[in-house]
């Protein structure tokens, strides 16, 4: 296998000393879709913003494109193609479509444009409107056409079916995942949504409590249901850890 | 009629100014979130260099000059102008906001006072205190117009400050990095993730601002003169036009100070008249803005727009005050024996820091505990001084009562002036108390119908026929008055203790973590609001009257807007949220203990306001949550190492739910919280 895009090692973070997600390693090839899942507060949010430079890592070494990412800022990951789509979908309400366009690009390059937009033609007719116009499947394609639109190599999506109708979502993640292929570019799915995740995804990592509580192949994952749902939902886990960790 | 075209030209002189003033605030809030206080001062530094070259051909630096011939070209001397106000948009960026990009809004408020201070004491130093008169670089003359004979180069002012307000707002509509300026005043994770810095981008901004204002102060000095208070507090009717503007557009911000601009020139206009009332003459400039300002928030009424940031830093945390008899005993005997053993000056000085940690505590009420940023707390003081010379006057009143009667009708302008913040918060409050202090010094202290020039005496304090008068013969300082302060700053920092342990300063904490979660927990926030603004303004005019005895009379200097922000900074360097603050600005405040000690010791002249304003720089940006904050912190940190936090309450848990500790007990609290 070629040098993986996205090497994660022991990866530790989280806020005020308090660890949000301990120990977690994977690897990102080109090409290869990894869904990180798990419930809220499993550390799935805490694990991208550090894989990107914005939180300190309290432990372990990320590497992206060969880098380490803490050697470099948020913005300049950004720019050699590491970037993130956020929860919040990272977009401007004040500014147009195109506008968005233009600051994705950077330089001009109408073939990538046109590639884009054929890939989300509802795009095309929203160039001058206002994002804090559009409807909420008009805004996560937005956000997705921009992060494809700068040629990322390594692409990081959290919570992409947050708040959209299930049926724009089996839409999209086949597309981002066919993308991913044809152009070679790491894909991370962060997703409460299980099967839909393991569906696109070559692999799969689910988080609990801040640990990887399973990890797999997507395939043997979906096979595996009921594997998946008491990593999900936590509950042996949890039993063990109040053992150890209860006054005595 | 043709009057008023021509008064309304006039005005267009002034609207320059602000249209320079308000599109350069605007640039630098979109880059960065700061609503920067010095844009004036910083503006008037380029000016000044400006007139001295094209005067004398002086380029005056801030340390050092250079003689570049007898004097300079018109072109030449601008350009020179604008490149040191570049220079110094350059470093403010890096030395002063930078730091504090992500610091609590008050942090950034109180470096912009101190770069303020700094550049108005510099000014002072290098320029000289008085007012310097400017050559006009803009031809004169008169075009007839419909029978009214209007000013050309008023016209041409606001025609080239629209030329300049147009091209900024190409800059931020067509630019590239104008699009991601807007982007990242929007959501500044958003463009982090896009790959934009918005350092750059906020130092680019801050580049121009600096250029774009210190280009209206040019063309509006040559029509009023250069002295380094005038331009300074010229911010505040900028800041009303950027509240017009929404904190957002350009385009409205040009259009409002043209027509704030033109209202005040016909205004003044007006008040030439038999009919207008002789009291309601001064200060009209100042009245008019903060009157747009609340018509702004009542009849519109729209929540103004918050600026989106990467991350922030919180207040520091409050420790709720305890009563302790030990300690309060040691404190007034210290301070009781220090009166005793020290001369006139020193007492005077001691006293004057007493009274001072008094309108401190006033902004430790409103600020620390109830998360306002008033900045009009030296108004309210003002307002109770005022008050006390007319009834200790006029009407006689003795001296207990009169203290009270005063603290309480600063305590019903408090509250009046608290109404905005049922609507707004953060930095927008400051914008708005800024202006109604300003409004209340010009409108109140220095009109002179209500306020005779030849000044406000005040009658001594007496009580049972004991004279607590602050003066007797030769002695001037008497230890009788300084007894009296003492006491009643201890009474009221005990009233302020027992306020702040109960149920009135849970609910001002509420308010101030979480006004939804405030009153989702049965909180009233409007009543907590209006009760913090009148508690903080009864202390303040408290505080107000003290200072009005200590001086024997009033004028309005006692109580400008500039000392009331001085005393802020310092608070807030103290730490904003304990009394130690409040004691702490008490004796760095002006007239303190510590600027008697310096005055004796050393002959500071001009420096002395320079200092403080660099000092407040360093301190904030070394401490962003301020002094004490940080040694709570540490002091907290001993005793958990030294088994000394037995005694400790249990530290409240951040508002984010989450635990501090990193330390063994962290994992069983994280734990639990989630089961």
């Amino acid at each position: 296998m070629s040098e993986p895009l996205l090497r994660v090692s022991n990866l530790t973070a989280g806020y005020n000393g308090v660890q949000a997600i301990r120990n977690l390693s994977f690897e990102v090839g080109p090409g290869e879709v990894v869904a990180l899942l798990g419930p809220n507060g499993a550390g799935k949010t805490t694990s991208l913003l550090a894989m990107v430079g914005l939180l300190p890592l309290i432990g372990g070494e990320v590497h992206a494109l060969g880098e380490r990412v803490d050697t470099r800022r948020p913005h300049q990951l950004a720019r050699r193609g590491v970037m993130l789509v956020p929860d919040d979908r990272g977009i401007f309400f004040g500014l147009s479509v195109g506008e968005h366009f233009r600051l994705a690009r950077r330089k001009a390059d109408p073939v990538r444009q046109e590639q884009v937009l054929e890939r989300f033609p509802a795009l095309r007719r929203l160039t001058a409107r206002k994002v804090g116009l559009l409807s909420g499947g008009e805004q996560q394609m937005l956000t997705i056409a921009k992060a494809i639109l700068a040629r990322p190599k390594v692409l990081m999506i959290d919570e992409m079916s947050l708040g959209l109708a299930p049926k724009i979502v089996q839409e999209m993640l086949p597309s981002i995942r066919d993308l991913a292929k044809e152009e070679g570019i790491g894909l991370v799915l962060v997703e409460q949504h299980i099967e839909l995740a393991l569906s696109v995804a070559d692999r799969g990592l689910i988080l609990n409590h801040g640990e990887v509580v399973l990890d797999g192949a997507a395939s043997d994952l979906l096979a595996r249901r009921e594997q998946v749902e008491a990593a999900y939902f936590g509950v042996e886990d949890r039993v063990e850890v109040d053992a150890e960790v209860l006054p005595s | 009629m043709t009057t008023y075209l021509e008064f309304a030209v006039l005005g267009l002189g002034l609207a320059s100014v602000y249209i320079g003033l308000s599109t350069g605030l605007l640039l630098v809030y979109r880059s960065t979130g700061i609503i920067n206080f010095a844009q004036g001062a910083m503006a008037m530094w380029g000016v000044y260099v400006f007139a001295t070259l094209y005067d004398d051909g002086l380029l005056v630096l801030p340390v050092g000059s250079v003689q570049l011939g007898d004097e300079m070209a018109l072109w030449p001397a601008i350009l020179i102008g604008l490149l040191n106000a570049a220079a110094l948009g350059v470093v403010a960026h890096y030395v002063v906001f930078r730091p504090v990009r992500h610091a609590p809004d008050l942090a950034q408020v109180v470096v912009s006072i101190g770069l303020m201070v700094t550049l108005q004491a510099l000014a002072v130093i290098r320029f000289g205190p008085n007012n310097v008169p400017v050559e006009s670089i803009i031809p004169r003359g008169e075009i007839t117009f419909l029978g009214a004979d209007l000013a050309k180069r008023e016209l041409l002012m606001a025609a080239t400050m629209l030329v300049v307000a147009a091209l900024v707002w190409a800059y931020l509509r067509f630019t590239y990095s104008g699009a991601a300026t807007r982007a990242a005043s929007e959501n500044e994770r958003g463009a982090v993730l896009m790959g934009f810095a918005p350092d750059r981008l906020a130092l680019v901004a801050m580049v121009m601002g600096a250029v774009v204002s210190t280009i209206g102060v040019m063309l509006g000095s040559t029509l009023t003169g250069l002295s380094p208070a005038n331009y300074t507090l010229m911010v505040v009717p900028a800041l009303a036009v950027l509240l017009v503007a929404r904190l957002e557009s350009v385009a409205v911000a040009a259009v409002a100070s043209i027509a704030l601009g033109i209202f005040q020139s016909e205004l003044s206009l007006i008040a030439t008249k038999s009919w207008w009332p002789v009291w309601a003459k001064s200060g009209l400039d100042q009245v008019v803005p903060f009157v747009v300002i609340m018509i702004i928030l009542f009849v519109l009424g729209k929540r103004l727009p918050s600026r989106g940031s990467l991350h922030s830093v919180r207040l520091p945390d409050v420790a709720v005050p305890r009563f302790r008899l030990v300690p309060t005993l040691v404190l007034v005997g210290v301070a009781v024996v220090a009166l005793f053993v020290s001369n006139d000056t020193y007492r005077f000085g001691l006293t004057s820091s007493l009274i001072v940690t008094l309108l401190a505590l006033s902004y430790v009420v409103i600020t620390g505990y109830l998360g306002q940023i008033s900045l009009a707390q030296s108004a309210f003081a003002g307002a109770a001084g005022f008050a006390l010379a007319k009834l200790t006057e006029q009407w006689n009143m003795p001296f207990p009562l009169a203290i009270v009667l005063c603290a309480v009708v600063a305590s019903l302008l408090g509250m009046a002036v608290s109404l905005p913040a049922f609507r707004i918060r953060g930095v927008q409050l400051a914008i708005v108390t800024i202006a109604a202090a300003l409004a209340i010094e010009r409108f109140v202290f220095g009109n002179y119908s209500l306020t005779p020039p030849t000044g406000n005496p005040i009658a001594d304090p007496e009580l049972f026929g004991a004279s607590f008068a602050i003066r007797e013969g030769r002695d001037l300082a008497r230890i009788e008055f300084s007894l009296m302060v003492l006491a009643v700053v201890t009474l009221m920092i005990l009233m302020f203790v027992r306020v702040a342990k109960g149920d009135t300063g849970r609910a001002f904490l509420a308010v101030r973590a979480n006004e939804r979660a405030a009153a989702s927990a049965g909180i009233d926030v409007r009543r907590t609001k209006l009760m913090g603004f009148g508690l903080s303004a009864f202390i303040a005019g408290v505080a107000g009257c003290l200072l009005g005895y200590s001086h024997g009379q009033l004028s309005a200097e006692s109580f400008s807007v500039v000392v009331g922000l001085q005393v802020l900074a310092m608070a807030y360097l103290g730490g904003i949220t304990s009394f130690g603050g409040a004691i702490v600005a008490g004796m760095l405040g002006p007239l303190g203990l510590v600027y008697t000690a310096l005055h004796q010791w050393f002959e500071m002249g001009n420096y002395y306001a320079l200092i403080t304003g660099i000092g407040l720089i360093v301190t904030a940006i070394l401490n962003p949550s301020g002094i004490a904050g940080q040694t709570r912190m540490q002091i907290g940190w001993i005793r958990d190492h030294t088994g000394g936090g037995a005694r400790r309450a249990p530290k409240p848990p951040p508002d984010d739910g989450r635990a501090v500790d990193p330390g063994a007990g962290s994992e069983r609290k994280e734990v639990a919280g989630r089961a």
